[in-house]
């Protein structure tokens, strides 16, 4: 859980997943309002225009039959004022007294216009000059509503025109301000409501996803896990019945069949290796028997060295099924904390004498206490080997060093010599089974074991030859846990 | 001292059987885990060796049953399997002791000895050894032959002390590399010979009478001829 906090969210697979999402679903939300929002615009122009029309005719046909005399205009004016109240799309605030008696908030004119283009009639705000101008400019199709821009109005008005018999039109306008205003109101709306699915969208699936690969991560971190300990342990599974838990289900399936496999590996293993220790077992106890009763001489002399190799041969069995079962990676280890560099020092005082009587100069070179986790056994083993073939093979008078060093979470361990160096031949197959070198006495195995060893514990190795002559191995082994490694680093100081 | 032996491999029982009655134990076969709860119930043994691969059942089942019957002598178990199971750890544990086959007969003896030794009264820890003029002074970790003081190195005397504890009985390398050195493994060149020498040199040197003996094919002794 901890890896969460540490990771950023914004780097996580759920974080992707809801930054896709959210961008699909706010684009196809958005064509669904710019739809929603033509469809509306379309609806009030409609409207808009259907009003023109009906009044426009209404007004047209009043100025016709009204007589050409001093209640013309005032008629024909209260009459357009009459319409001009049922102004579609108007909002409250244009009710506001002082509009009241006039015409609403300059939105609606009313002109006629006599047939030498002259001004007969203006209903309307301001003096009407202007608007008659800029109406008679335009060319108006005869019963379609048009736009035109009028000088000193921003928005442009909707002007539908009739013709009268006495060769005079008639104009009725209606200023666009309102409906814009609607569209606009309409618009932040849709905006609003749009912005707010969107942040809720993200929200619900980044945490629904998020959810979903907090489990796939368990799964993985368990996988992990189990790579490293046990087969025993399966990765977690839940009781929906989704991808994941199918792909838990699947994993702890495989599991199941690595650990039989595993399983049946160990069978054979062990009762091979017992198949063949106990007439071992047997064959050296009658030995050892007969020992006790022989004087020393000769036949004694065939005895101990029979004894002699039938330990050479249980070494080699134990070494042979140890390396068959690392390779494998089914080498089972008893894991405890253990101090590298006790471990060496100790070895180092086992081997310093032979090393000394065959002339070797041995040094250790190493800054304290490091902690691994491993198998005590097989750790010892392994550093036994790696001296053994160095016993073996170092001609007198040659140097080794043996180095041990912290690297992050990890311990390097250098075995340097000053001999002849590996044979170039067999370097790069030095780590698999039953290859010596030229002139080597020993089984082939050593190194594979060393290998094998090092493999189980999760580390790696690597042998090379130094340019001025001289072999080099180096080990390195991951560390122990390093907060808890280091109280017992602390403790051991 | 009588033993319970179960082990049902006919070659192993009968060598097993002379070596141990040659060391003066009185010897008990059972060559299956059920006749060996009849005798275990029965009889009274000083201690049991019990091999974990009986073809009726399990060694490990058979000494957990052995216990809830009350048998209390301590166990040595001998496994021809390959790692020690964690079974045989907890066992361990428990006061009891296991070697894995094949072995050194020096090796099961010292291990029955043990076993026996844990389970007898505590005596009095000694804080001197002697073997013949050989003087080891166990709290000041001094070693004296004949009244001159031997310069040995730390682990030096661990070795001497853990071979005059054992005078007079083999020791095995493989034993001592595990007593002295804490280590179970088998090296393949001869590193426990070479710390027998240079002891030998320190103790034996000058003309004295040796005192560490080599037995061929078995190991070490120290005692006086």
């Amino acid at each position: 859980m901890s890896s969460t906090n540490a990771k950023p969210a914004m780097r996580s697979a759920a974080w992707r997943i809801s930054l896709w999402a959210t961008l699909a679903f706010a684009a196809g939300t958005m064509v669904v309002f710019f739809v929603l929002d033509r469809v509306v615009a379309t609806d009030i122009h409609r409207r808009v225009d259907a009003w023109l029309s009906g009044e426009v005719e209404v007004l047209a046909d009043v100025a016709e039959r009204t007589p050409n005399d001093a209640l013309y205009n005032r008629v024909v004016g209260e009459v357009a004022e009459l319409a001009a109240h049922e102004v579609p799309n108007r909002l409250p605030s244009d009710d506001s007294d002082e509009n009241r008696s006039s015409f609403p908030n300059n939105s609606v004119f009313f002109l006629q216009s006599g047939a030498d283009g002259s001004l007969k009639l203006w209903v309307g705000p301001g003096e009407g000059r202007s608007y008659a101008s800029a109406v008679l400019a335009s060319r108006i199709v005869v019963d379609r509503p048009t736009d035109i821009q009028v000088p000193g109005s921003r928005t442009p008005f909707r002007v539908a025109s009739v013709p009268i018999k006495d060769g005079s039109r008639v104009y009725l306008g209606l200023s666009e301000r309102d409906q814009l205003r609607v569209l606009r109101n309409l618009r932040t709306r849709f905006f609003l409501l749009w912005l707010s699915l969107v942040l809720l969208g993200f929200a619900i699936v980044f945490l629904t996803s998020r959810r979903m690969l907090s489990h796939v991560r368990r799964i993985s971190e368990a996988a992990t896990h189990i790579g490293h300990s046990d087969l025993g342990t399966r990765v977690p599974t839940s009781n929906r019945n989704d991808e994941i838990a199918h792909l838990a289900l699947t994993l702890n399936g495989m599991l199941d069949r690595i650990e039989s496999s595993m399983h049946q590996l160990h069978t054979i293993t062990d009762s091979l290796a017992h198949d063949l220790r106990s007439p071992l077992t047997a064959i050296r106890g009658k030995l050892e028997s007969s020992l006790s009763g022989t004087r020393e001489g000769e036949q004694s002399d065939a005895i101990v060295s029979a004894i002699e190799e039938l330990d050479r041969l249980t070494d080699f069995l134990n070494k042979s099924l140890d390396v068959a079962e690392a390779q494998a990676d089914a080498l089972r280890l008893t894991r405890t904390e253990i101090d590298l560099d006790e471990l060496l020092r100790a070895m180092v005082e086992l081997y310093e004498p032979s090393m000394t009587e065959r002339g070797l100069k041995v040094s250790l070179v190493s800054h304290g206490p490091i902690w691994i986790t491993g198998d005590a056994g097989l750790l010892h083993r392994m550093t036994a080997n790696l001296f053994d073939n160095e016993l073996r093979h170092l001609p007198s008078e040659s140097s080794l060093t043996i180095r041990l060093e912290t690297l992050e979470n990890a311990a390097r361990l250098t075995v340097e010599d000053k001999g002849p160096g590996f044979d170039e031949q067999i370097l790069p197959s030095l780590f698999q089974r039953r290859i010596r070198g030229k002139h080597s006495t020993g089984h082939g195995l050593g190194l594979a074991f060393i290998d094998a060893v090092v493999r189980a514990h999760g580390g790696t190795i690597t042998a090379s030859n130094a340019e001025g002559g001289g072999a080099c191995i180096v080990i390195v082994l991951p560390a122990h846990q390093p907060d808890h490694g280091r109280t017992l680093a602390a403790a051991a100081v | 001292m009588r033993i319970l032996l179960v082990e049902d491999e006919h070659e192993i029982q009968s060598f097993l059987k002379q070596a141990l009655t040659e060391a003066g134990y009185q010897v008990c076969l059972a060559p299956d885990g059920k006749s060996a709860e009849g005798l275990a119930v029965t009889h009274s043994y000083d201690i049991l060796i019990v091999d974990l691969g009986l073809p009726d059942q399990d060694g490990i089942s058979l000494i957990l049953r052995l216990r809830q019957m009350g048998v209390v002598a301590p166990v040595l178990i001998l496994s021809a399997r390959r790692s020690v199971d964690d079974r045989v750890r907890g066992l361990e544990q428990g006061g009891d002791d296991y070697l894995t086959k094949p072995f050194a007969l020096a090796e099961l003896l010292a291990r029955l000895r043990n076993l026996l030794k844990r389970n007898a009264p505590a005596a009095t820890e000694a804080t001197r050894l002697r073997v013949m003029d050989l003087e080891l002074d166990l709290l000041r970790r001094e070693a004296s032959r004949s009244g001159h003081r031997l310069q040995l190195t730390p682990q030096e005397f661990v070795l001497l002390e853990y071979l005059c504890r054992n005078a007079g009985r083999v020791v095995t390398r493989s034993m001592i590399l595990e007593k002295v050195w804490g280590m179970r493994i088998q090296p393949d060149t001869n590193v426990v010979d070479v710390h027998i020498y240079r002891l030998r040199g320190k103790v034996d040197g000058q003309g004295q009478q040796p005192l560490i003996r080599t037995l061929r094919g078995v190991g070490y002794v120290i005692n006086e001829r």
